[in-house]
This record gives structure tokens, sequence and C-alpha cells, in this order.
């Protein structure tokens, strides 16, 4: 038989005279080369900190490959990726061993039929494979331990799990566990944006009268689609104009999505920019213009980045997704989110993903028959062995690296796999120690998220909304459900809100705990990074009792939350809330308050103002240059409006602003978790979905579990545009559902996250910076990747 | 013949290291014919040195173990345990062995763009150039070489380090390597001058530059003497091994561990225990320099052993506070590391020399 890869590494280790002493040595040095591809690598993270220490096997985490010889692959490897991943495990020495951990890496987890991932097997050869979206710590512990025992020479080549029988219910709980709802897509379904909705709001209906004057002769229609949402219907030509109208004299300063939709059946697109001003009547409103162009092979429209740069990331994606032309953005020529080799214009509806369905299988009930992603590249090979580097692609940057030598400037490509850079690529010109310019390269954890979306019911949607940023769930969630309980115009229990409320801001608590342990690392300060995931081990903590799950709960539903919280987690709760600080100290007398720290971020990539309303920052961050501007406070949701609480604002502007601005953020959230949770320990039990939206289910109104395709299988939207902003962790997520009224399933979701909307804040305030200053700006910002590239 | 080995022997007996403990253990020898020759010459001053303390055998110990106790120290600092499950029952204290062996056995990769033939000498070149200054350093009254210049030419070996770790980069040819390269050559002229100022103080002190001389003189340890010398002295110490507020050559997070970004197996394997022999070497300088030396109270039995004992004692307590800095401190950009250097450590080095010309001036008269 021919020798596998994977044997090679075994048989390597097997020859020679020292065998026992090589086998032991490698046994316990397995260096892991974290290859923190997508979410699973913050448990990764957990693992390597204080809570569970990884290091206590001997398991070094080391960045560099040449010197590492483990990988552990977190999770999904995209298109893009798959080269970095093949290159990093060539660079590696022999012998070398892979881990697989994460469901995606196995048969694509949740993104499944996305358009962009491939198998990690396909590419490298693979020793162990761990389940779990995302691992726990403790299975990731317990695949070093197999790659250990691998070493030894132990027979158990694979990880056994015995057969399980599922509790068997009576017949008819058992077939309510089933998602038996057909999907349905309407053929021919009429999309539209500007529904109109009556709402209480006097503003609207003056400020439509005052734009009518303002726009005169510009605009098609105006209408109001919901409270502070305004849709203007405009002719392409007339798109700039309107804009620039817009822009001068109203104050609208910032772009917060931008948006295409592909309607086959009427042969158009509708490109909507969704627009805002950080005035104080303007804040939380948001302005949608519209307009429609032909479906043609290359369709065309005027950009508007030279107006509002914020939108220039945006449209330069669409043109990526939709193979829209906007003209007068100079990014149109190649790709920019995808991989070159991912298929062209993806979300247009033409392009069809593939289906699940499910099969009764002996013994387990339920079995996704799913097809795994399997890469082939364009050559005929079909295995990683026969594989050319050159059949997985990765941008090139040429263009750029002829300019620089003209202009004798140093570029160095940094990223995707490197210790500092997280999973995107920077290429950074520079001239001595000074940053010229950073050119971003986004993408390598682009997963498809929207158009998943497009192919699932509205309720699976729920966990797929999460699992961009594991790292703050609940926000995600929110945002998501808050729109589709606008549009059905459900109320939500009051209990279920306050509930809510504190898992949202102990997840923004968890949120800044990761952010702030992953600056430290990139400081090279160490203890930081174990302090600061301590206590956001007690974040988890008290997840794991309110849900059962550390990172990934998809615990808020439309209604109201899964089921009710019992006492004594909030008696927990409420001890987090002193408990918290003293850790807290201990944490900013080593890390925040430490003087080499202050000295290196103090008036170190400085965003004014103007300039971060116009690279179009959002959250804490935008918040720390000077702008108030907190959904929370702006449209407040929930019960953020019942609490006592005050949004923080700075106006520095520095690395040290923001650290500080949300060092203070996440003390305003103790507060807000200790209130609420004193507020829900008066209320009576029970009762946390909204029984409008049980219909006959009733009795489900404490816990879903059992009913929950019964009630949310077949939930339909009203037809129009539903669009809610939600103050995440990192900065406001926009969540745009689009509905005909007749499918089950959206026909279109667009999801903004804070983190791609920082990356233009985090480009513009590391030029001009010195090159080490880079990752100082880049971690103040608390970039996380699988975040901005959904 | 008989006569050259007589007066071989003559030579090696007179310069035995005394130790009372094994002394009766040593009259009983000379039944066993060639085994006393073989005892004496291990007991002969020099050889001693060089091959027990502080050579071989100790700083074999010392780059075996104490990243061990780095990385433990680390762990309980960190509130973690650091290595452990290697040999639980010790704490895992051979975790180097494993990590050491494992880079033994492994591949070591020489990439297309690198230039061969340096890129496999500089490891093990540097290696033992940085072993070159042990020769020169006393432990306790057992010296290798004894000359009136060692600290000199401790001082010159030691300034050699950074043309090595320039070599690494420069063979690597790799960007980063490059940058971290770079950053090597400046950070060495920024902490240089100071540190050399900050020993020149010192031999002013003491009016002689032989390390066992020095040792004798400090009745009062140096560092009460002149604790400005002393400060330059340490901070120049972490910026010389690449410590936490100064790793920013081989910045981890940056540039990828920097010179040495392409090295791997054994190769890489050397290079990473330099910076802990780099940190022996000039702990054992600043214990002779400011500590006294192996001075101490004496130990019964131990004879000149004690001084030996006092020695590694403070060399590694130096060590540790100097390795421990890691866990406190972040990371310095490199222009604030240079200006740290050229400008207060180098007004810091000129006080030292200050108070040590009136220390000198004073003690005159
Ligand atoms: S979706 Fe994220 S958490 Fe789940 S397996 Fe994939 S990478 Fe891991």
């Amino acid at each position: 038989m021919e020798e596998t890869e994977k044997d090679r590494n075994i048989r390597i280790l097997h020859s020679g005279v020292f065998t026992p002493l090589r086998r032991w040595a490698t046994k316990w040095s397995l260096w892991p080369c974290h290859f923190l591809t997508s979410c699973c690598g913050v448990e990764l993270a957990h693992t390597g900190a204080c809570g569970y220490d990884m290091e206590r096997l001997g398991t070094l985490n080391m960045g560099i490959s040449r010197q590492a010889n483990f990988i552990m692959v977190e999770g999904t490897i995209t298109r893009k990726m798959a080269r970095a991943l093949r290159i990093v495990w060539e660079q590696m020495p022999d012998p070398k061993f892979v881990n697989v951990i994460g469901a995606c890496g196995q048969r694509g987890g949740i993104f499944w039929n996305s358009y962009n991932i491939t198998r990690p097997s396909d590419i490298v050869p693979v020793d162990f494979f761990i389940p779990g979206c995302p691992i726990t710590p403790e299975s990731l512990l317990r695949g070093v331990r197999a790659v250990q025992e691998k070493i030894e020479g132990r027979d158990n080549t694979t990880m056994r799990f015995k057969h399980v029988e599922l509790p068997s219910g009576d017949g008819e709980q058992e077939q309510n566990r089933a998602p038996t709802t057909p999907k349905i897509f309407a053929p021919t379904p009429l999309v539209r944006v500007d529904v109109s909705r009556d709402a209480d709001w006097a503003f609207g209906k003056d400020m439509v009268k005052n734009l009518k004057a303002q726009l005169n002769g510009l605009y098609t229609s105006i209408t109001i689609t919901d409270k502070n949402r305004i849709a203007i219907k405009t002719m392409p030509e007339n798109l700039v104009e309107t804009s620039r109208k817009l822009s001068d004299t109203m104050g609208v300063d910032h772009v917060k999505s931008v948006n295409v939709i592909d309607v086959p059946h009427e042969r158009k697109f509708m490109v909507e920019y969704m627009v805002s001003g950080y005035t104080e009547e303007l804040m939380p409103v948001i302005l949608t213009i519209f307009t429609e162009i032909g479906r043609e092979a290359e369709p065309e429209i005027t950009s508007l980045a030279s107006l509002w740069e914020s939108a220039n990331y945006s449209e330069r994606e669409l043109h990526d997704f939709f193979g829209v032309q906007f003209k007068g953005n100079e990014g149109m020529k190649g790709k920019f989110l995808l991989a070159p080799d991912t298929p062209d214009t993806p979300l247009r509806k033409d392009f069809k993903l593939e289906e699940e369905h499910y099969t009764i299988e002996e013994g387990v009930p339920l079995t996704p028959a799913i097809t795994p992603p399997h890469y082939t590249p364009p050559s005929s090979s079909s295995s990683y062995s026969e594989f050319e580097l050159e059949d997985l692609k990765m941008p090139t940057y040429e263009d750029v690296l002829k300019e620089a030598e003209k202009n004798d400037e140093f570029v160095a490509f940094i990223g995707p796999h490197h210790s500092g850079s997280g999973h995107l690529r920077w290429v950074m010109r520079m001239k001595g120690d000074i940053i010229k310019d950073v050119i971003p390269d986004p993408g390598y954890v682009h997963r498809s998220m929207e158009k998943i979306a497009e192919n699932r019911l509205y309720i699976q949607n729920v966990p797929l909304t999460e699992r961009p940023n594991i790292s703050d769930p609940i926000n995600m969630n929110l945002g998501y459900v808050r729109a589709i309980e606008n549009a059905l115009g459900i109320e939500v229990p009051e209990r279920a809100m306050y509930i809510r409320t504190i898992m949202a801001e102990l997840s923004r608590i968890g949120a800044f705990f990761y952010d702030m342990g992953i600056f430290p690392l990139f400081m090279g300060h160490s203890t930081g990074f174990m302090y600061s995931f301590a206590i956001r081990e007690m974040v988890l903590e008290l997840m794991v009792r309110m849900t059962g799950s550390r990172c990934t709960p998809s615990f808020i539903i439309p209604g109201g939350i899964r089921r009710d919280i019992s006492d004594d987690v909030l008696d927990r709760t409420r001890k987090f809330t002193t408990a918290i600080y003293k850790r807290l100290k201990k944490y900013e007398n080593i890390f925040v308050y430490n003087p080499v720290l202050i000295s290196r971020m103090k008036e170190v990539g400085v965003l004014t103002r103007e300039e971060a309303i116009r690279c179009g920052i959002v959250g804490p961050f935008l918040r720390a240059s000077g702008v108030e501007y907190d959904v929370r406070k702006a449209e407040p949701y929930e019960v953020y409006d019942k609490l006592d609480w005050e949004a923080t604002t700075g106006d520095a502007g520095d690395c040290l602003g923001r650290i500080f601005g949300r060092l203070e953020e996440i003390k305003q959230s103790v507060e807000i978790v200790r209130q609420a949770v004193d507020a829900v320990q008066g209320m009576p039990r029970g009762g946390v979905i909204s029984e409008e939206i049980l219909g006959d289910y009733k009795a489900a109104s404490d816990d879903i579990r059992g009913y929950l395709y019964n009630v949310y299988g077949n939930l339909v939207l009203p037809k129009g545009e539903w669009t809610s902003v939600t103050e995440a962790a990192r900065g406001t997520v926009l969540y745009s559902i689009i509905s005909d009224g007749e499918s089950n399933v959206p026909y279109r979701v667009r999801i903004i996250t804070p983190c791609w909307m920082n990356l233009r804040g985090i480009i513009e305030a590391s030029k001009g910076e010195r090159v080490a200053d880079f990752w100082t700006v880049y971690a103040s910002f608390g970039y996380f990747p699988p975040e901005a590239d959904r | 013949m008989t006569e050259m080995i007589n007066t071989l022997m003559e030579t090696v007996m007179s310069n035995q290291v005394s130790i009372p403990l094994i002394e009766p253990m040593l009259d009983s020898l000379p039944e066993i014919p060639m085994l006393q020759y073989m005892v004496a010459f291990m007991l002969w001053k020099p050889l001693f040195a060089l091959l027990i303390c502080p050579g071989l055998t100790v700083g074999g110990i010392t780059l075996l173990f104490f990243p061990w106790i780095e990385r433990k120290l680390c762990g309980r600092a960190q509130w973690r345990v650091g290595p452990h499950e290697i040999v639980w029952w010790l704490g895992g204290v051979i975790q180097l062995l494993a990590d050491s062996l494992r880079f033994l056995f492994q591949e070591v990769i020489v990439h297309k763009d690198a230039h061969r033939p340096y890129f496999l000498q500089f490891p093990f070149l540097s290696f033992m150039i940085f072993l070159l200054p042990l020769l020169f350093i006393p432990a306790g009254t057992i010296v290798a070489i004894q000359t009136p210049y060692a600290i000199q030419i401790i001082l010159a070996l030691v300034c050699l380090f950074p043309l090595f770790i320039l070599g690494l980069g420069w063979a690597s040819n790799s960007r980063f390597a490059y940058i971290g390269t770079v950053r090597e050559a400046f950070m060495y002229f920024a902490y240089e001058i100071p540190f050399i100022m900050a020993v020149i103080a010192m031999i002013i002190l003491y009016k002689t530059s032989d390390p066992l001389l020095m040792a004798s003189r400090q009745s009062i340890p140096g560092i009460i003497l002149n604790p400005v010398a002393a400060l330059v002295f340490f901070i120049g110490a972490a910026m010389a091994t690449g410590r936490m507020p100064f790793e920013i050559p081989d910045s981890d997070q940056e540039l990828c561990a920097g010179p040495h970004v392409e090295y791997s197996g054994i190769a890489f394997g050397l290079i990473y225990v330099l910076c802990y022999e780099k940190g022996y070497i000039l702990s054992a300088l600043m214990t002779i320099l400011f500590l006294g030396g192996g001075s101490g109270p004496a130990i019964a039995g131990l004879g000149e052993l004690s001084g030996v004992f006092w020695f590694v004692v403070k060399t590694y307590l130096v060590l540790t506070t100097l390795y421990m800095l890691r866990a406190v401190y972040p990371r310095y950009r490199l222009d604030q590391g240079l200006k740290l250097g050229w400008s207060p450590m180098l007004c810091l080095a000129l006080i030292g020399l200050a108070i040590s010309l009136v220390e000198v001036g004073v003690m005159a008269i």
C-alpha cells in the first residue's frame, strides 16, 4: 500500500536508534501554530488562558510555523484561507500533526452549503477531528491528548463514541423535534423596500414634508416605512444629486449600510444606501435612498464613496457579490472580500445553494443528509498530495509592489497567518519606521452568511447570526430577533426583556474582555491576557448556567427567550456584579495602568471627530472620538430606558481613549446588570415568550423545547424591509431583512457588523504612525475578523 | 617525561579547589590508580571553572531548567500552573528536556532564499561565542583564566553578541527578519554606551578590572556604593537580552520573532537558548560587579565551594528578576526604546560615573 502523508509522520518518529526518545520528546513538546481561522479560535484562546492552561501538557502556543509542529485548524477554512493553510503546513518541519477542531472543518457545520468554504482535510492531511460548534476547551485538550497517544503508537487512531440511545418520548413529541416545515420560495415575489406603515411619529411626518421641499424634482416617492425609517426612491441619475442635497442641507454624514437586492423576474437590481447623521434629531433616523437599475451583465451605478467615505468598502463588497459596478470607486477591479477562485456574483438569485433534506436513518432519527463541501481546485488533482500550491488562490498585489519600489518603500505582507494579524492580511507600506499606507485584504473568514440566510427559515437563522461573533453572541442575536419582532409587531413580555438585557450586557462584558485579552497579547503582555480571560471565564460560567452553552446559546428567539432562568442563577449573577470588581482591579493594575502601556497608547492612532464620522466607525470607538451616539440611548430597545446608566464619551480619540472608554462602558454594564437582576428578582416567574407568537401552543410560554418548529416553522414576515440597529459590544450592528410577504425564508438579509465598519478607521488611524503602533491601533479597535467578514 | 608529568601534577595540585567535606574521601583515593589523577584534574581550578561552575555544568543546567523556572513563575503570576503533566510529581521539571530533544530530532529547513552556509553556521557559531565569557567569570575564587583585563574582555565579547544576531537575520533573507535585524542594530547602539559606562564606573570604583579582586573589594556591595550604575547595568542587560519591555527586535506579534523567524529544528533550539545564555552571562557579570561575587557567609565543610554556592544563588536571583519582567511589562516601541537608551540612560550612566569618581576621591582623602 502506498504510504500516506499521515503515516509518514509516524514513520519518521519510529525510525532510527533513538525511537523511544524521539517519541517521548515529540509527545511532550507539541507546539501548536495557532491557526485561528475563525470563531472556534475564541475557545482556543480560552484553552491557552489560565482557566484551562494548555501549557500543562507542554503545549506552548507558538505563532511561527517554522518552529511549531502541530496545527490546530480552528473551524472554517475558506477558499482564500486554503492557500495560507497549505503554505503553513508546508513550512513546518517534519514530523508534524494537524488537528481540525470545530464542526466547520468536518462537514461544514452550520455553513455546510456556503459557496466559499472548503474542507481542511482536502488541503492538508488531518490527524484528528474534534467536533463541536464551537468545541469546548475540554475537548480541545482531549484532542491534544489524542495526538500524544497517537505518537506513543497506541492503536486508537480515532476517538470512539459509544452508541447512545436517544430518549424516545411519545410519538408526537418525537416528531415535534423535526424541522418538518418545508421551505416556501415564492416564484415571483413582490419585493418592495418602501412599504408604508402607520407610525406614531410626528417628527417623521414633518421631516417628510421638509424632505419633499428640499428634494423637489429629485425623488420619485418618499415613504415612512416604520418609526424612524424613511425610504426615498429616486432615479439612478439623480442619486448623487439627492445624496449631496441630503448631506448639505440635512447634515446626513455617514452611511450605515449599502445594499443591493437582486430581483431577476423584474430584471432589476435595487441599490439602496441607508444613511443617517450624528445630529441630535437625526441620530435615531435611518433614511433609505434607493434606486433601481437594469439587470444586465455589467450593471452600473455612480458610487457615493466620494461623498460618504464610509460607503467605500461596502460598495466594493457588493461589487464582489452582485457584479454591480460602482463608478467612481477605485476598488472595482479585482475582488475584495472573495477569493480569486470563488464563483462570480454568488449573491445573485440565479446562483443556487444546495438544499438540505432530512432522512430517518436506523437508530438516529434525524440525520441531515448533506454533502460536505468538497473543494475541487481548477486542476484535475483530487487529493491534497497532488495539489499544486498554485491551484489555491490568494490575491497578489503586483501593482502595489511596483509602486512601492518606485517610491523606495518597504512592503510587508502581514497575515493571514501571523501571530499578530488575526485572520486577515495587511499589505503594509512603510518608509523607515513610518507607515505610509495599509491596504486591507479581508475575507479570509467570509462564510457567506447573507446567502445562507436567504436559504433558511427565519428561525434557522438565529444560530447563524451569532456565528460571526461568538465572543458577543447575544447582541448579534438580539439585532436579528428585534428586526423580526418589529416586523410582526410583537410585544415581548417584560420579564423576558429584562433577562435579554441582562444577557446582552453580560455578552458585552464578555466581548470587552475578549478584546482586552487579545490586546495585551499584541503588546507582548501575556499576564494581561490571562487576567482578562479569567474574568471572561466568569461571564461564560454565567452563560452556561443561564443557557447551557458557553458561546453559542441561540437563546433569544422572536417573542422572548427560549426558557425562563432560575432564581439561583439570578443570585449568582447578582454576586458576579460585585465579585467582578476584585479581579477587574487586579487587571487594571497590571495592565491598563501599566506605565509602559500608557506611554504606548497615548496620542497614538488619533481619530478626530470629523475623521471618525467620515470613516464611518461605530460604537465605543466613535464615542471615544466625541460623538455621543449610543443606540441604547438614541433609540432605546429592551429596557435600557428604564434603567439608570450613562453612555460614555471621550474626546481624545486615541488608543488610550478607546480603551478607557470601553472600560468605563463595561463598568456601566455591570451596573445595568445589577439593576436588571434586582428588577427580575421581584417579578413572578414564567411567561417569557409572547403569547401573540405562540398561538395555539400557549403551554410553551415558559420553555419552547419541543415546540420550536411548530411555533416558528412557518413564520412569514410582512412585506417590506425591516431594519434594526443594535448596540453590540464593538458598535452598531445593523440587520435589514427584506421579506416578500409570501415565503417563509427571507428574501434578502443584509448584515452590517461593527468590525466591518471599523476597518476603515483602523487604516486611517494607523497611517503616519510607527510600524509597531499598527498593532496598538488594530487591537484598540477590537477587530474580530469573522465578525467583519461575516 | 616523568619530569614533565611531575611538573604538571605540581601545578595541578598547587591550585586545587579545597572542599573539606570530601577531603577524607580524597585521601582514600590513592589506592585506586588512575582515579586519583582524574579527580585531581577535575578539582584543578581552571578546569573546575570550565567544566563545572560557572562553565558547562551550571551553564547547561541553567539552559535546561531556567526556562522551566521562568515558565513556572510566570504561570504562578498569571493564575495558572505552567508545564506540569510531563512528570507531574515534579511539576514538569524536565519540560525543557523534551523541548530540546524534540528540536534536536526535528527537520532543519533551509529555505530557498537563505544564504545556506551562513544560515547554518550562525546559530552554532553564536552559541560558541556566547559561551566564551564564561572563561573569565569567576565563581567565588575559581576562575578558568585569570587576567587583570578580564572585565574588558568579557565586555568585548558581550558586545559581539548582536553582530551574530545581525548575521542570523541577514542570512535568513526574509522581510520580517530584515526588520528585526535593523531593530536589533538600532537597539544595540542605544544600550551599548550606557552599559559600558556603567561597567567603567565600577572599574574606577574598585580600581581594578580583575573580577577576583573586584569581588574581594566589595565589603559593601557595589549596588549600594553606586546604585545608579547598577540600575543602568540592569536596564542595559534587559535590553541586551531582549527581555520584555525591550523585546523590540524579535517582537513575536509584530515580526514573528524577527531575526530568527526562519529557523527550525536544532538551529532554532540553539537560538532559543541563546537569550538565556546571554541572560546567564550578564547576570553573572552583575553579580560580580554589584553583588560581591561569591562572597557570603561561609558554609561549613564546603570550603571554596561555598563561594560557588553564593555566586550561583546571586546569579539566579538576578536572572529571575530579569526574566520576571516579562510578567509585568508590555513591550516598548522602537523609538521609545531608543530614546530611553540615548537620553535617560546615558544621563544616568554619566551620573554613575560621577558618583564613582567622587567616591574614589573621598576615599583617597
Ligand atoms: S461555526 Fe464557528 S464555532 Fe462553529 S464550528 Fe465553525 S468555526 Fe467553530
